[in-house]
């Protein structure tokens, strides 16, 4: 080491207490010091001009400067050290003027010694100073400001104008924060929205700043100047073609409390906030699909239908409900409407009936709307096998895209088992017969009697010219029966029994009946029993059997209630075990005798649950020992269906398993080319009506997709997440009851076939749909997209999600108000007339929904008394936990206060509050006028705020000045509700890594001397975010956060400071101590067997923390090593 | 840096060391540079008198200081060593100033348990603006140093040379660091 002294006099400051020459002398004897110099101001140009030719004449590497403390002149000699090209860290300091001769006057002799320790030190210390290597860091000129309310906004257009690039993150769907809902703004009572407005407009157009809007930030990573943000950009469901006629909001029948006024009024599904909304183009409130589209098999928009069906709009509900679904009368009636099981409303009351409001909605306008020929665009013509529900749906999807399709139906009426499996009084035949003309008038030829593999076959049909084939030829012929006894007379299908009596026959039955099973098809026989035995004029005896209970049977409940209110008796946990015969009593031998025998009766045992199968449906155990008989004379098995293959003669290469016809699940095609199947006969497993139809919908858009070449329809739908309410808002929801259907009386009805309910009136069906809870908010009704006169709505919008890069992050997030329905004793959401401060402000702002008029909740009357609240959920630690004054409260009720008495003088306003805080520029002023203008102050506490009858409500208020307690009474009470950290600002502060305090808010790094700076270098904080603050002071404060990111990031590169700690891997044994302990995240530990500290120079504010818990000295910090520390702490 | 010693020097240097102020008390004050050093400075320009006895050193933060730069102080020359920082909640790096209270009380236990007054360790907080504050602890600190007899010191061969004090503390460290550390890295090598 080649060291220079350099004593400073200071003009007598230092030389008056110390003998300078003396300590020169001593300096000179020190280890390493090769140049001692002394000068009058060493920190003048005469003192420099002596350090800058000592250093080249001498060859100094290193310097110390006896002089005054080093937070005074210390960067003036860092920089001629390094002009001197002496690199960082080649001065050490010593003190000798405030560290010594300042404060030893007294005592020159031990002030000498003392300065002899002081520059030892200084000497010890300077030989362990070695260069430090700064980095040169290229920072992103881009800055990401999160939150569009007034603070952020004005720090984008801050940004832009120096030049930056601004990604402006808006989590709502329009810039303008809580600004935007403000009537007026105190102390100078102008228009919130006059002063707003122009900074949307001109945010909007400016070319730097890029506005997010409807977006999250999920993920802020890297350094600063180079921070990678990750951001989620919700669907608005609006293209940017909206030209925000509005046209939408008069149509779109879903209503919920307004997001942007605060609750006041409602908004529809689709909405844009404010006139002046930036961006301007409308959004729609979706959240998914509603539990009932989930549910229904071809996801029916049930919640669309419901909500036009609330407003009456019963021939737009009846498009709704039948553009999946060309059977809405029948599925209204039969459906097993998997819709109402899943609805949300069934778990506060009762679900909503939904197939109950179908069916009214497609029986009074379906048989009103006339069915045009579908206009023939292509030239292929398709055949479809099979005219029940599969095949009808496919026929009709594709006369509708444009195809020439033929029906060929076995039997002599169409339908299928929607017509022969289900007895007139639970679906009309007539009621079938009118949708089943509705699909033959898009222009479909129907050729009944006509059996594929009798009449035709499929290789035929390609002769003729079809290009495709679609078999949908259902389920015929019943499975067998495997039970001793089985072939028995008397012993019949379920199946068999119905398509008879439907095809009109009378199906023998006997006197005394037993059914067994527990689908519909059981319940329908045994209902079919009990009417063709009332016809016969004999006293109905069906029994039902069924092996599990009540719970596992498929059968809808009311279906079974509604049986037994026709005298149906029922056998649950009952398996049969053999069908009794005459034969039986006579000949031990058992069945078998000769078909001729008759049931004479059955054999039953008991059973009871066990554990659940594979399918996860508990299996039933028999009872040993439990058997008993039943006397019958009829048995009716409903049993399953089978396949009759006779189709398949004349069909080249088409496949048959298991009983079913193999498909290929994406293309719906079966093995032989050009031929598709769907229903019953392709199903694997449990089939209903909505299934079938299902499969038609999906066999049509598949020879579609095949006849066209290319995949132009999904075949299966794109299922979309389910949305259902809160908990808490189900909680809120009145207890009510569905709207009953009226009934024939169980006992009248079961004498003829009528239908036995009589379905809704449009008032009944009106008040149920009413009941709906608009679960996905938007129902899907589609009346937007019919009503827009720019086709802007695009349903198939989908959450993106997308990566940028900023050199800095503005944390602009905002508050909320205080929940004041935490403060129970208030009533605020219980008591009508109970509002808080921004709500009134919506109600006096002029653009708002009463236009600025002051109508009271409850009844619309103007308020002649008014109280006003203070410090609801602010200063209020005990119930609230809120130890802060919300800054802007006193001043908001003044002014919202004022513009009553403007505007209303008859109407007196009363504010009750704890201390009364004006203390802005004018806002004193503002208050000794607003008192003058009449309002009355009351320093207050309220006990209590009760309900009067007319809606008006008593305060249990206690005057805090003369300890009086007394009640009064007010039309209208108005909460001023505190200020606490957005849902925003709480989700940014986790996802950013900063701070959070009290409340919320997020934590600056300095309350006086960093007040926009979080802990995180590069991040700063503006606004309401940071603590409750006025608009002047969210604007201010965001000009000083942008001012930060601008000075950070003007150049494009920055340096990083000599002053930070770095790791050494050789020593570190990756304890990750030092990463726990960094105030900044400047330390991260890698990962993998050597496992060791790096640090982030870009990050490292320097403070050492790291180096003084590192276990091994691998961490140090530069310029405080601990060689550097120790030897000027040890003088040896 | 090169640590190359200049031949003149060596021949011509006085061992240097504390035994030149025999009988006087040494102190060694680590001082945060944003708050305890700040007041200090104030507190000198206002040329308040002080005890010659306590010296300065300067850190960026009292978080800074281990407990190693503590004991070693007083191991190599200090009668007493005092660590004065912000005050608690206003360290301008969050939390540094509580680390030092924890080190301070650390060392403060350690000291006790090898026979050596407590007291010779001692933390103090202060705001910039408070520079009495500054002053009364310096004075607290010489008072209390000033009633105990001179530290007594049975090894103090720890280091033969005077030029590389950090030598014999980096061993300390070293001792210091193998059972924690090295269960630390199993620990984590385990996870």
């Amino acid at each position: 080491m080649r060291a220079g002294v350099f004593i400073c006099e200071c003009g007598g400051n230092i030389s008056g207490v110390v003998d300078v020459e003396s300590l020169a002398g001593h300096a000179r004897t020190l280890d390493g010091v090769v140049e001692v110099a002394v000068n009058q101001f060493m920190c003048g140009t005469e003192g420099r001009a002596l350090i800058a030719d000592a250093v080249e004449e001498r060859g100094l590497d290193h310097v110390v400067i006896a002089s005054c403390s080093p937070r005074f002149q210390g960067p003036t000699f860092e920089r001629i050290a390094r002009e001197l090209k002496l690199g960082e860290n080649a001065v050490a300091f010593a003190n000798v003027r405030e560290g010594c001769s300042f404060v030893h006057r007294d005592m020159p002799d031990k002030a000498q010694e003392k300065a002899k320790r002081i520059v030892e030190g200084a000497v010890a210390r300077v030989r362990h100073q070695s260069d430090l290597p700064r980095q040169r860091t290229f920072l992103h000129r881009s800055v990401l400001v999160v939150g569009g309310g007034i603070a952020g906004m004005t720090a984008a257009e801050e940004l832009s104008g120096a030049g930056l690039d601004v990604h402006l993150v808006e989590r709502e769907q329009s810039l303008g924060g809580f600004m935007a809902r403000l009537a007026k703004t105190f102390p100078t009572e102008d228009c919130a929205m006059c002063s707003l407005a122009p900074r949307l407009t001109s945010t909007a157009v400016d070319g730097h700043i890029h506005i997010h809007t409807l977006t999250e930030v999920d993920e802020l990573t890297g350094p600063p100047g180079e921070f990678r943000v990750r951001l989620r950009h919700k669907p608005r469901y609006v293209s940017e073609a909206c030209v925000g006629c509005g046209e939408c909001i008069a149509v779109c029948p879903v209503k919920l409390p307004s997001h942007y006024d605060l609750g006041v009024c409602e908004q529809t599904a689709i909405s844009r906030p404010f006139a002046n909304a930036v961006p301007s183009t409308f959004a729609i409130e979706k959240k998914g699909w509603s539990p009932c589209k989930s549910a229904c098999a071809v996801h029916t928009s049930a919640q669309g239908y419901i909500a036009l069906v609330a407003e009456g709009r019963f021939e737009e509900a009846y498009r709704v409900a039948s553009e999946p679904n060309p059977f809405p009368s029948v599925c209204g009636r039969i459906c097993t409407a998997l819709c109402e099981s899943t609805c949300s409303r069934g778990e506060v009351d009762e679900p909503i009936a939904i197939a109950g409001i179908k069916r009214f909605v497609a029986d009074t306008v379906g048989p009103t709307l006339p069915v045009q020929p579908a206009p023939v665009i292509h030239d292929d013509v398709v055949a479809v096998v099979g005219a029940g529900p599969a095949g009808l749906t496919c026929a009709r999807d594709l006369a509708q895209l444009g195809y020439r399709v033929t029906v060929f139906e076995a039997q002599e009426v169409a339908g299928g088992m929607l017509r022969t499996g289900i007895p007139d009084y639970r679906l009309p035949h007539d009621v079938l017969q009118r949708e089943i003309d509705q699909v033959l008038a898009l222009g479909i030829d129907l050729r009944l009697g006509q059996r594929a593999g009798r009449d035709f076959t499929v290789d035929g049909l390609f002769d003729q010219g079809f290009k495709a084939v679609y078999l949908a030829t259902g389920l015929q012929k019943s499975a067998e029966i495997e039970l001793p006894g089985g072939d028995l007379e008397g012993v019949t299908r379920a199946v068999e029994l119905l398509r008879e009596l439907n095809l009109g026959g009378t199906p023998a039955v006997g006197d005394k009946v037993v059914v067994i099973g527990g689908g519909d098809v059981a319940l329908d026989a045994a209902r079919s029993v009990i009417r063709l035995q009332q016809q016969r004029g004999i006293d109905p005896d069906v029994t039902l059997v069924y092996r599990r209970t009540q719970v596992e049977m498929p059968a809808n409940a009311s279906e079974l209630e509604e049986a037994r209110e026709e005298g149906l008796k029922v056998e649950f946990l009952v398996q049969p075990v053999e069908i009794l015969s005459e034969s039986d009593d006579e000949d031990a031998a058992g069945p078998g005798q000769g078909p001729a025998s008759r049931v004479t009766g059955i054999r039953l045992q008991r059973c009871k649950l066990g554990e659940p199968d594979a399918s996860g449906r508990r299996q039933p155990v028999s009872v040993e020992g439990s058997e008993f008989e039943l006397a019958a004379d009829t048995v009716v098995f409903a049993v399953g269906q089978a396949l009759v293959d006779d189709f398949a003669q004349g069909c080249e290469g088409l496949a048959i398993e298991g009983g079913q016809i193999r498909i290929d699940r994406e293309t719906m095609m079966t093995t032989r080319e050009g031929v598709f199947a769907g229903g019953d006969a392709a199903a694997a497993g449990f089939f209903t009506a909505i299934e079938a139809i299902a499969a038609g919908r999906r066999g049509a858009a598949a020879i579609h997709n095949y006849l066209r070449g290319e995949r132009l329809l999904p075949v299966w739908n794109e299922v979309r997440d389910t949305a259902r309410p809160s908990a808490e808002e189900l909680d809120g929801i009145e207890i009510g009851q569905r709207v009953p259907m009226t009934m024939v009386d169980g006992l009248v009805r079961r004498a003829d076939w009528a239908e036995v309910g009589k379905g809704y009136s449009a008032e009944e069906a009106v008040a149920e749909a009413k009941r709906c809870l608009n679960c996905a908010v938007c129902s899907d009704c589609g009346s937007c997209a019919r009503a827009c006169p720019s086709g802007a709505i695009d349903w198939d919008q989908r959450e993106t999600t997308e990566e940028i890069t900023v050199g800095a992050v503005i944390l602009a997030t905002g508050h909320r108000q205080f929940d004041a329905a935490r403060k129970i004793p208030l009533g605020y959401g219980r008591h009508a007339n109970v509002i808080d401060q921004g709500q009134l402000s919506r109600l006096l702002s002029a653009a708002g929904p009463t236009e600025g008029e002051l109508f009271r909740p409850s009844d619309g009357a103007v308020p002649k008394r008014v109280f006003m609240l203070q410090c609801v959920g602010s200063r209020d630690v005990t119930s609230t936990g809120n130890a802060h004054c919300s800054a802007i409260c006193c001043l908001f009720a003044t002014l919202n206060a004022s513009l009553i008495r403007q505007h209303y003088p008859d109407t007196e306003v009363t504010i009750g509050y704890t201390d009364l805080r004006a203390p802005g520029k004018a806002h004193e002023e503002y208050y000794r006028l607003v008192q003058e203008r009449g309002v009355r102050y009351v320093r207050g506490r309220v006990g209590e705020i009760l309900e009067e009858k007319d809606g008006s409500l008593r305060v249990h208020l206690e005057d805090t000045m003369t300890g009086r307690k007394h009640e009064e009474v007010f039309d209208l009470v108005v909460l001023s509700a505190g200020l606490e950290a957005s849902d925003g600002t709480r989700d940014i502060a986790r996802v950013a890594g900063v701070q959070t305090g009290a409340a919320g808010f997020i934590r600056e790094d300095h309350p006086k001397l960093r007040p926009v700076d979080t802990q995180r270098t590069g991040m700063f904080v503006c606004g309401t975010a940071q603590g409750p603050k006025s608009i002047p002071d969210s604007i201010a404060q965001a000009k000083a956060a942008a001012a930060r990111a601008i000075a950070m990031l003007s150049s494009g590169f920055t340096m990083t400071a000599a002053q930070v700690a770095a790791s050494d891997p050789a020593v570190c044994i990756g304890c990750g101590v030092c990463e726990t302990v960094c105030p900044q995240k400047a330390v991260v530990l890698t990962t993998g067997a050597d496992a060791h500290s790096i640090v982030d120079p870009s990050i490292c504010r320097g403070c050492g923390i790291c180096a003084a818990e590192c276990p091994t000295g691998a961490i140090q910090l530069g310029g405080f090593s601990d060689a550097e520390v120790l030897a000027e702490a040890t003088l040896r | 840096m090169t640590a190359e010693r200049s031949n003149h020097d060596r021949t011509t240097a006085e061992p240097s060391g504390s035994t030149h102020v025999t009988g006087d008390r040494s102190i060694v004050a680590f001082c945060c540079r944003e708050c305890a050093y700040a007041a200090a400075d104030a507190s000198a320009n206002a040329r308040t008198s002080l005890p010659p006895s306590v010296r300065l050193v300067l850190v960026p933060c009292t978080g800074r200081v281990s407990p190693l730069h503590l004991v070693t102080a007083l191991a190599e020359g200090a009668d007493g060593v005092m660590v004065a920082g912000c005050l608690l909640g206003q360290c301008h790096y969050r939390e540094g100033n509580f680390n030092a209270v924890d080190r301070v009380a650390f060392v403060q236990r350690l000291l006790e348990s090898v026979g050596v007054e407590p007291e010779r360790c001692r933390m103090f907080t202060m705001s910039a603006g408070e520079p009495p504050k500054f002053v009364a602890a310096v004075k607290e600190m010489d008072r209390v140093i000033g009633a105990l007899p001179p530290l007594q010191r049975h090894d103090t061969s720890m280091s033969e040379d005077a030029g590389d004090a950090a030598e014999p503390a980096k061993a300390a460290v070293r001792t210091r660091a193998a059972t924690p550390a090295k269960a630390a890295a199993a620990t984590r090598g385990a996870a």
